[in-house]
């Protein structure tokens, strides 16, 4: 699904972010991407749903070469990809239905598709009786769920998360993973970055741990492994 | 592109354009004057082209004559203008014939001639046409020469004259509309980095779910183009109206001034100003969405 070949990012001012990755991220997998602060766990995300490109190295996301992707074909990559954000990135004039129902309408869907799959998603996400309400109501345990059902709400084959209970409680975390864990109980691929230790050590997934912008370890069933 | 693709790109265009009411009501207000200023132009050199034409089929040369010539003096002068080459007719035009036609001309307002009393201050003349247009310069000047002429004016003058004034017109009114258009493209560019400003978290969002460049520039594309439209709307209307005011004094009291019917006139240069408006508005979005969004 996610494979990199001896990929390397090195932004414009020489700060190296990833060095000579390669690793193979198979369909229906749940990852952890962790390490400290500033090793390159974002800019591995980024890289893959292409907000930057590989400096050296090919990276294939969904049977796309991301590296060589024409401007005009990145929107067609995205709409395979759910993403979620630490900071959920609402928008906080539009109600909850309308914030998971505008992901459908930029890509054109029809009314009636909306109508279902926004009704599903949020049945998913346990929170249809919200639908009317604006994020601004919302805590932000329930904010995060209406991200997750707007990056999910187009059947993405990936769902990649930067640091997605980044700004939860530990109990509103776990609401969180159990989610995550429904998602990919579907057969949706999961990324996440995570500082989240109690999270990574009790799910026993594959755990990445990017230090100094290599791979410091790749484990199945993997823990945290860092004092926080 | 989907019918409700369209009526949501409309709707967000329109509340764009409300959410910022100020900044468009400035943006339709500037393409208005800038578009009024190029339709005035566009009236005054079209309409002065149009005298030069109607004046430059008719040239003739009007020779003037000294008064106080006895009739044979002024035959002679007849006889003489008569060989120069290209003449092909000459008439006679006598002071109460020239007064008579002038009255006719005035129409209505003939009162104002009462004031000359039974005085007639036209002098006589001749009528003289010339073959070819080339040669009334030439047949002009050698008239001026005969003793007993006074002068020999021909259309060509005149005509030579309005030609140089449209010219200095259409330069002056360049210049001005180059401005004006320069002037109105960044006000609409402004009002549209506004718009994307204030909309750049739901452009982010609109990237990262998949919508394509397109999807996302249409809203501001239309925006502009609703801005430059409308600003062009309103220099239409004001000018239809101003012309057709114009047209009707004119009518009535200088009948003799050719002026070009309003209709389909305005209706040529209104679709002109349209067009005009509506690119500005489509380029000055342009502009924006290329410098401020990034995509």
């Amino acid at each position: 699904m996610i494979h990199l070949d001896g990929v390397s990012k090195i932004y414009g001012n020489g700060c190296v972010a990833l060095s000579d990755i390669t690793l193979d991220i198979p369909k229906g997998d749940f990852v952890f991407v962790v390490g400290p602060s500033g090793a390159g766990k974002s800019t591995f995300i980024k890289l893959i749903f292409r907000e930057e490109l590989p400096t050296k190295g090919k990276l294939i996301v969904n049977g796309r070469n991301v590296g060589e992707l024409e401007p005009s074909e990145i929107p067609y990559l995205r709409r395979n990809l759910g993403i979620v954000f630490q900071d959920y990135r609402l928008l906080p004039n539009k109600t909850v239905y309308e914030n998971v129902a505008f992901a459908m309408q930029v890509i054109e869907s029809s009314r009636r598709d909306i109508q279902k799959r926004v009704s599903h998603v949020l049945d998913l996400v346990g929170l249809r009786h919200k639908a009317k309400n604006f994020p601004g109501e919302l805590s932000g345990g329930e904010q995060q769920r209406i991200a997750i059902a707007r990056a999910i709400v187009n059947n993405p084959v990936v769902v990649i998360a930067d640091e997605p209970t980044g700004n939860l409680d530990p109990e509103t975390s776990w609401d969180i993973m159990r989610i995550f864990e429904r998602i990919n109980r579907d057969g949706t691929t999961i990324v996440m970055a995570t500082h989240d230790k109690s999270v990574v050590d009790a799910m026993k997934k594959r755990v990445i741990a990017i230090e100094k912008s290599r791979i410091a370890r790749d484990q199945v069933k993997g823990v945290y492994g860092y004092e926080d | 592109m989907k019918i409700r693709t369209m009526e949501y790109f409309i709707k967000e265009a329109l509340s764009s354009l409300k959410r910022n009411g100020l900044m468009s009501f400035a943006s339709v207000t500037t393409v208005a004057l800038s578009l009024l200023i190029l339709g005035m132009f566009l009236v005054m050199v079209l309409n002065l082209n149009n005298m030069a034409s109607t004046l430059e089929s008719q040239v003739q040369i009007s020779v003037y004559l000294q008064d106080g010539l006895t009739d044979h003096e002024m035959r002679e002068v007849g006889t003489r203008i008569t060989k120069i080459p290209g003449v092909v007719q000459v008439n006679f035009v006598g002071k109460e014939e020239a007064m008579n036609r002038f009255k006719e001309r005035l129409g209505e307002q003939q009162g104002l001639l009462n004031a000359l009393g039974e005085a007639n201050p036209l002098p006589n003349a001749f009528e003289v046409k010339v073959d070819k247009t080339e040669r009334v310069k030439a047949a002009a000047q050698a008239m001026m020469q005969f003793k007993g002429v006074e002068n020999a004016k021909f259309g060509q003058e005149v005509v030579e004259q309005l030609f140089a004034l449209t010219k200095m017109v259409r330069i002056f009114g360049l210049v001005i509309i180059v401005f004006l258009a320069l002037a109105a493209l960044f006000i609409i560019s402004n009002t549209i980095r506004i718009t994307v400003f204030a909309r750049r978290k739901e452009i982010g969002i609109m990237k990262y779910v998949g919508a394509t460049n397109w999807f996302i520039r249409w809203p501001f594309l239309l925006e502009g183009m609703m801005l430059g439209f409308g600003g062009a709307l309103v220099a239409v209307l004001f000018l239809n109206e101003t012309y057709g005011i114009l047209i009707h004094q004119v009518y009535e009291t200088l009948a003799f001034l050719p002026l070009i019917p309003q209709y389909p006139f305005i209706t040529n240069i209104s679709v002109v100003l349209l067009v005009t408006g509506t690119v500005i508005g489509a380029l000055g979005s342009t502009i924006s969405l290329r410098r401020y969004m990034r995509v």
